[in-house]
């Protein structure tokens, strides 16, 4: 019995039901049409968040700031999952959650985080996210919610 | 050597990266990122990730020097490297950076310069290891031969 690598959702063998076997790995065939936004200020970590959103089946757009985020919401742009970092250069991941709340954002919002902080699940949770993941955003606990976003 | 043993050099090779724990699944994810449009997508992310790296270990070594330690700067420089390695894959040195956290927070200089040695250690591993990677892939590409998609299921 050959190991699974740790952290990796098992390959399904056949193309039945909403799994497609894409390239090997079970990524999910959407019905809806996804929109992400994901709002990190770390490049190697925007760019590979970005890119995995994406093998998803989720059109995302990726920000520095939580600025930025709230700027590109003022203007009109609706998501269906964002997912802010807790660290962000002035405005915070829960400020950002927060001011998103206040806009009458109603989308799906996950706080991120590399590594854990006393306080800061509670801090994200009071600012009105869904959910508060730890780093890297991986298929294995991102499928599940875009799951739920597609029904 | 032929195009067909290369490739299988290659594959034994990157699997027994996986089987040491140097890598781990998030690095799959980076390969399936690569395609025709994105075709050195691998190692651009990478090298941003040694580079990255490089900075925030010279950073912490820079601030665990000083007459007073600011160990809040360096717990931040240490969540940073987390957050990168963990997008990589580079799970070792990831979990050198858990350990690390620890000293940081009971302000414990001597731990966190071990600590910090241990990190360095796991992050000239990997690098050397990706490297070689890298190298056994254009390898391939020279000879004229194509780099194998990695196996779900070794």
């Amino acid at each position: 019995m050959t190991p699974a690598i740790e952290g990796m959702a098992p390959a399904v063998e056949s193309s039945e039901g909403s799994n497609k076997m894409s390239k090997g790995y079970q990524y999910p065939s959407l019905k809806k049409k996804l929109r992400g936004l994901v709002v990190d200020n770390a490049e190697l970590c925007r760019i590979v968040e970005k890119g995995i959103m994406g093998l998803c089946g989720v059109e995302t757009q990726a920000v520095e700031t939580g600025e930025a985020a709230v700027e590109l919401i003022a203007s009109g742009a609706t998501f269906d999952l964002i997912v802010i970092d807790r660290f962000l250069p002035s405005m915070t991941g829960p400020q950002t959650a927060r001011k998103m709340r206040e806009m009458g954002v109603e989308s799906k919002i996950i706080g991120l985080f590399a590594s854990y902080f006393e306080g800061d699940e509670e801090e994200f949770v009071a600012a009105g996210v869904d959910d508060f993941k730890e780093k890297p955003l991986s298929p294995n606990w991102l499928v599940p919610i875009l799951r739920e976003l597609d029904n | 050597m032929e195009v067909g043993q290369m490739q299988r050099r290659l594959a034994e090779y990157t699997k027994s990266l996986f089987m040491e724990g140097i890598l781990d699944a998030q690095f799959l994810q980076l390969q399936q990122l690569q395609d025709e449009s994105n075709p050195d997508f691998v190692v651009e992310v990478v090298t941003l990730f040694f580079d990255d790296s490089e900075k925030l270990l010279n950073d912490i070594a820079r601030a665990l020097d000083q007459q007073c330690v600011d160990f809040k700067k360096i717990d931040a420089h240490v969540h940073q490297l987390k957050g990168s390695s963990s997008s990589v894959g580079a799970q070792r040195v990831k979990n050198a950076c858990v350990a690390f956290r620890n000293f940081c927070e009971e302000q414990n200089a001597e731990g966190s310069l071990r600590c910090l040695q241990q990190v360095k250690q796991e992050y000239n591993l990997v690098k050397n290891k990706l490297e070689t990677l890298f190298r056994l892939e254009q390898q391939i590409v020279a000879a004229g031969g194509s780099v194998p998609m990695i196996e779900s299921s070794f």
